[in-house]
C-alpha cells in the first residue's frame, strides 16, 4: 500500500515535472485567457449589455460556468496555480543536475569525454610545459583565464567563462513564480476602491468594486481640483490637491495629476476622474438700488444670507444646472451646468416682504419687478468633483522584482555563454606529443565554434614560432560538431 | 537592367513631377512630402526587389537596396520632423505607430541583407512597407495633443519596446517562410496556406454583405475627416449597391483552388492541381477588379444607409482594414506566383535551410526579451496610470498569449530540440497572433487600450 501510494506521488511528480504537462498548460492557459478577452467580462460590461449580447439560456451557461468571469473563476487560478506548480515541478526536478554542473565543474576531461566532444581539435607540440604555457598566452589573449589542473595522471589546463549562464533558466522560472506570487497576494489580500471628494472635504470611507465599503485608518482631504485643456478643447491634464490627515495632523500634502498618484501606507490614490457636481459654489453679483444709487458687487455662497442695507437681506435658495420651465414649475433636466438658473430671496424686514428673485427671470415665477434691488449676476462658480481610484496591491513588490530577475534571467539565458574550453597535452597513437583542444558552449554553438576555430589557428602560429625548426610538421585538424 | 532604367526614370519623373507642386505651394520640407518622397522609393526598391525576385538579376538587388536606403532616409526625416511637431516620439496614434513601424521595417530589411545576406527579404517587407504609407495617407494625421493617461516617458518605453519586438516577430515569420521554400515543402503545401489565408480575408469581408448584392462600409464624415457615429461606439454603415456580388464573385474565384487542391490530394490527381493554379492566377484578376471596384466606388458618391435618412459619402479612410485585407489577399497570392515560377532560382537565392533555421531562432531570441521587457513596461505604466499592474484588459491578455506561445517556441526548441520545420510552422503561428493582438484587438476587442 505504501509502496503503491508513493508510485502514485512520483507518477504524479514526474507528470507535473514534464515538458509535455508544461505545454498542454500553456494552451490551456492561452484558449481561456483568448476566451476570456472574447466573451464579455461581468464586471466591466453593464448587465444590460451582456442581455442584448446572449440569450437568457446562454448567459446562464456562461455565468454557471464562470466564462463570464474568465480571470476571476475558480478553475482559472486553480489552472494558473498548477501552472506554478508545474513550473516548481520541472526546475527541482532539473535543478540538481544544473546545479552540479554548476557547483562542481568538470575540469580535467578524460578519456570517454574526449572521444565524444565534438568541438576539439589537435595541435603536435614538442614539450608539455610550452604547450600548455603557449596555450595560457592564447586564452589570456582572448580573455579566458585558465587554471592548471594536476592530478595524479594528468596536467591540463581548463578556462571557462561565464559558468552563471547555466542557472539563468532556474532564473527566469523562479522570477515567473514572483511575479504569480504577487499576483496571489493582491487577489488575497489587495483591493481596489473608488472615492469621490469635492474640494474641502475629507474622507476615510473608500466605496470598494466589490459595493462595500471600507474605513481607512487616515482620512484624505481634497484642497483643490481642477482640469485643463488644449486650445481645442481636448482635455490636457486634470489634477487634484490632496492632503494625508492621521489622526488628526496632517501628515503630507501632493498634488497629484493623471500617471503621478499619491501614495500612504502602501495605499495609492489615483487621479481617475473629474467633473462639475452641479451645486453652487459662489455667485458674484452686482447690486444697484432699484430706485438708483451705487452698485456694489457682494458674492454669495449656498444658503447664505448677505445684508445689502441694515433692512434687506439677499439669500440664494435653490440652484439648478440645467433649468426647463413646464406648468408654471421650475424642473432640473439634468446635472450638467449648461442652462443654470438661481433662485434668490430678498427679505425686506421693513416692509416684511419676501420676494423669489429669479436669475434668468422666469416670468410668471419671479417677482424680479418688485424687489429693492436689482440683482446682475456677474459670475457663477460651480463645484467640483474629483475621483478616485483606490488601491492597495502589496503582492506589486513581488511582481516587480520578479519582472527585474526575469530580465537578469533572460539576458544570461539568450547572451551568456557559458563556454568552456580544456587543454590536454596527450601521447598520440603513434607515440608523438600532442596538445588536444576541446571546447564547448551551452548556447549559440556557431558563434562559439569560430571563435575555438580562431583559437586553434593562434595557439598554432604561436607553437610554430615557439619551435622553429618544426620536427615534424604536422596539420592541425579540426573536427566540426 | 531595363527595369532598373524604367523603375529609375519613374523615380525621377514622379519625384520631379511632385517637386514641381511644392515648389508653387511654397512649402517643401513637410510630413506630407516626405512621406510621398519615401512612398515612390519604396515603391521603387519594392518593384526591383520583386524584379530580383523573378529574374534573379544580381544588379537589381544594389540598385534595391539604394532605393530602400533613400526611402529609409526620407522616412527618418518624415519621423523626426513628426516628432518635432508633435513634441513626442510618434507612437501615440495610429498613424504614428504606422510611421514608425514603415521606418522599422526598412531598417530591419537592409539589416538582414547586409548583415545575414537574406537578398529577397525585400521582396517581403517592402510591399508590406508601402501599404503602411498608402494607409498612412487615409488616417488622421493632424498632430493630436496627448490626453493625460498618455503623458508619460513610460509611453516611449512601452510603445518602442512594442515596435521593436512586433518587427522582430515579422522578421522571423518572413525567414520562417523561407525556410520552408528552402526546406523543399511542396509547392501545393503553400497554395494551400495562401488559398486558405485569401478564403479567410474574404469571409472577413464578405460580413459587409447586405440583402441584394449591397456591401456595407463606414460612412465617412468629409469635413471631420472621421466615421459618422449614430450614437456611442455605433458607426454609422452605408450600402455602396452591386458591389457585394462581386466580393461574392471574388470569393468563389478564391474558393476554387483551394477545393481543387483538396480534391487533387483526395484523388491524388495532378492534372487537378495545375487547373487549381491557373485559378489562383484568374482570381488574382478577379481580386485586383475587386480592389480597383472597392477604391472607385468608395471615392466619390453618396449612399444610402439603413439605419438613417438620406445618403451619405464614405471614403477609403472609413475601412482602413477592408482595403489591407484586399491588398494582403492579392499580395498573398503573387508571391506564391513567384514561389511556382521561380522555385528554383529563390532557393539558389536564399542562404541555407540550415542558417535560415539558425536565423529565425536567432531573431526570436531578440524578440522574446524584447516582447517581455515591452509587457513589464506596460504593467509599470499601468501601474501608474490605472491603478494596478495588470487589468485583464483584451490587448494585454493577447500580449501575454503572445508571450506564452514564444515561450512554448523557446522549451520546445531547447529542451525539445525542435528544428526546422516544426520551429518555423511555430515562428508562423506567433507572428499570427501578434499581428492579431497588433490589430485584430485594437478594431475587434475594444478595452482600455482604445488609442492605439
Amino acid at each position: 500500500m505504501a509502496l503503491s501510494l508513493r508510485s502514485d506521488v512520483r507518477i504524479v511528480w514526474q507528470t507535473l515535472s514534464s515538458i509535455k504537462t508544461g505545454v498542454v498548460l500553456i494552451i490551456l492557459v492561452v484558449i481561456f485567457s483568448a476566451a476570456g478577452t472574447v466573451i464579455l467580462q461581468r464586471p466591466m460590461t453593464d448587465p444590460d449589455d451582456m442581455a442584448r449580447a446572449y440569450s437568457p439560456a446562454m448567459l446562464r451557461v456562461l455565468d454557471a460556468v464562470g466564462l463570464t468571469d474568465v480571470f476571476h473563476a475558480r478553475w482559472f487560478v486553480a489552472l494558473m496555480i498548477l501552472v506554478s506548480l508545474c513550473i516548481i515541478a520541472a526546475s527541482v526536478e532539473r535543478f540538481p543536475n544544473a546545479s552540479r554542473f554548476f557547483a562542481r565543474p568538470y575540469k580535467s576531461p578524460d578519456q570517454n569525454f574526449r572521444r565524444v566532444l565534438p568541438l576539439q581539435a589537435s595541435i603536435s607540440i614538442r614539450d608539455e610545459e610550452q604547450g600548455l604555457g603557449a596555450a595560457e598566452r592564447v586564452l589570456r589573449k582572448h580573455g579566458f583565464k585558465s587554471e592548471r589542473i594536476v592530478r595524479t595522471d594528468s596536467f591540463s589546463l581548463f578556462s571557462e567563462r561565464h559558468r552563471i549562464s547555466e542557472m539563468a533558466v532556474y532564473m527566469v522560472h523562479a522570477s515567473l513564480l514572483l511575479i504569480f506570487l504577487g499576483g496571489i497576494i493582491d487577489a488575497l489580500v489587495g483591493w481596489r476602491g473608488f472615492l469621490m471628494l469635492t474640494p474641502g472635504k475629507a474622507t476615510n470611507q473608500i466605496e470598494m468594486k466589490t459595493g462595500v465599503t471600507r474605513t481607512l485608518p487616515f482620512s484624505i482631504r481634497c484642497d483643490a481640483a481642477g482640469e485643463e485643456t488644449y486650445t481645442d478643447g481636448t482635455p490636457k491634464r486634470y489634477w487634484s490637491k490632496l492632503a494625508v490627515v492621521d489622526n488628526g495632523q496632517e501628515i503630507s500634502r501632493k498634488e497629484i495629476v493623471v500617471n503621478d498618484p499619491l501614495v500612504y501606507q502602501g495605499v495609492r490614490f489615483y487621479q481617475a476622474s473629474y467633473g462639475r457636481t452641479g451645486k453652487l459654489d459662489q455667485l458674484v453679483l452686482n447690486v444697484t438700488p432699484a430706485k438708483g444709487g451705487a452698485t456694489q458687487q457682494i458674492s454669495l455662497t449656498m444658503n447664505e444670507a448677505v445684508a445689502l442695507d441694515p433692512e434687506t437681506k439677499v439669500q440664494i435658495v435653490e440652484f439648478i444646472p440645467d433649468f426647463v420651465v413646464q406648468d408654471g414649475q421650475v424642473y432640473a433636466r439634468s446635472n450638467d451646468v449648461v442652462n443654470p438658473a438661481v433662485h434668490i430671496i430678498v427679505t425686506s424686514q421693513k416692509s416684511n416682504t419676501v420676494i423669489n428673485y429669479w436669475l434668468p427671470e422666469i416670468s410668471g415665477i419671479a417677482e424680479n419687478a418688485s424687489s429693492p434691488y436689482i440683482l446682475e449676476p456677474k459670475d457663477l462658480k460651480t463645484g467640483v468633483f474629483t475621483g478616485l481610484e483606490v488601491s492597495h496591491e502589496p503582492g506589486q513588490w513581488a511582481v516587480w522584482a520578479g519582472v527585474v530577475l526575469m530580465a537578469i534571467g533572460l539576458t544570461f539565458v539568450f547572451y551568456v555563454i557559458h563556454m568552456r574550453l580544456w587543454v590536454v597535452p596527450l601521447q598520440n597513437g603513434n607515440g608523438s606529443l600532442v596538445l588536444w583542444i576541446g571546447g564547448s558552449a551551452n548556447r549559440n554553438r556557431d558563434a562559439f565554434e569560430e571563435k575555438f576555430k580562431v583559437l586553434v589557428e593562434e595557439l598554432t602560429k604561436e607553437l610554430k614560432a615557439l619551435s622553429v625548426p618544426v620536427p615534424e610538421k604536422q596539420a592541425a585538424s579540426i573536427a566540426g560538431r | 537592367m531595363t527595369l532598373v532604367i524604367m523603375v529609375g526614370i519613374s523615380i525621377a519623373f514622379l519625384l520631379f513631377m511632385a517637386f514641381l507642386n511644392v515648389v508653387k505651394s511654397g512649402n517643401v520640407i513637410n510630413e506630407a512630402n516626405l512621406l510621398y518622397a519615401a512612398l515612390v522609393f519604396y515603391a521603387g526598391a519594392g518593384a526591383l526587389y520583386l524584379g530580383f525576385g523573378v529574374t534573379g538579376t544580381d544588379s537589381y538587388i544594389k540598385f534595391a537596396s539604394l532605393a530602400t536606403w533613400a526611402g529609409l532616409i526620407v522616412n527618418t526625416a518624415a519621423v523626426a520632423h513628426r516628432w518635432y511637431e508633435a513634441g513626442h516620439p510618434p507612437f501615440a496614434s495610429l498613424y504614428e505607430m504606422l510611421l514608425s513601424f514603415v521606418w522599422t521595417l526598412a531598417a530591419l530589411t537592409l539589416i538582414a541583407e547586409k548583415r545575414y545576406g537574406v537578398k529577397v527579404i525585400g521582396t517581403v517587407t517592402m510591399p508590406v512597407a508601402i501599404v503602411g504609407v498608402v494607409l498612412m495617407q487615409l488616417l488622421r494625421s493632424e498632430v493630436r495633443p496627448l490626453v493625460p493617461a498618455l503623458q508619460s516617458t513610460w509611453l516611449h518605453v512601452h510603445v518602442s519596446l512594442a515596435m521593436l519586438a512586433y518587427a522582430a516577430c515579422a522578421l522571423s515569420f518572413a525567414l520562417a517562410m523561407m525556410f520552408l521554400i528552402q526546406d523543399k515543402m511542396k509547392t501545393e503545401s503553400f497554395l494551400a496556406v495562401t488559398s486558405i489565408f485569401t478564403a479567410g480575408i474574404y469571409t472577413a469581408v464578405l460580413t459587409r454583405f447586405e440583402g441584394w448584392g449591397g456591401f456595407n462600409v463606414v460612412a465617412w464624415d468629409l469635413e471631420n475627416k472621421q466615421e459618422v457615429f449614430i450614437s456611442r461606439g455605433v458607426r454609422l454603415f452605408v450600402t455602396i449597391p452591386d458591389l457585394g456580388w462581386l466580393m461574392l464573385l471574388v470569393f468563389a474565384a478564391v474558393i476554387a483552388p483551394l477545393v481543387l487542391y483538396l480534391l487533387s490530394a483526395f484523388r491524388k490527381d495532378e492534372t487537378l492541381l495545375s487547373i487549381a493554379n491557373r485559378a489562383v492566377f484568374i482570381s488574382i484578376l478577379l481580386q485586383t477588379l475587386a480592389l480597383v471596384f472597392f477604391l472607385l466606388r468608395t471615392r466619390d458618391g453618396r449612399y444610402s444607409s439603413l439605419d438613417a435618412e438620406g445618403f451619405y459619402p464614405t471614403s477609403l479612410a472609413a475601412s482602413p482594414f477592408i482595403l489591407s485585407a484586399l491588398v494582403s489577399g492579392i499580395f498573398a497570392n503573387l508571391l506564391y506566383l513567384l514561389l511556382l515560377w521561380r522555385r528554383e532560382d529563390l532557393e539558389r537565392l536564399l542562404p541555407s535551410s540550415d542558417n535560415l533555421d539558425r536565423i529565425t531562432y536567432k531573431t526570436i531570441c531578440i524578440a522574446f526579451p524584447l516582447l517581455t521587457l515591452m509587457i513589464a513596461a506596460g504593467a509599470f505604466w499601468a501601474n501608474r496610470a490605472w491603478g494596478s499592474y495588470w487589468n485583464w484588459d483584451p490587448k494585454e491578455t493577447w500580449a501575454a498569449i503572445t508571450w506564452l506561445v514564444y515561450a512554448g517556441y523557446l522549451h520546445m526548441r531547447i529542451t525539445r530540440g525542435w528544428r526546422g520545420r516544426r520551429a518555423a510552422y511555430f515562428a508562423i503561428l506567433g507572428f499570427a497572433i501578434v499581428m492579431f493582438t497588433f490589430f485584430g484587438v485594437t478594431y475587434l476587442l475594444p478595452g482600455l487600450h482604445a488609442y492605439a
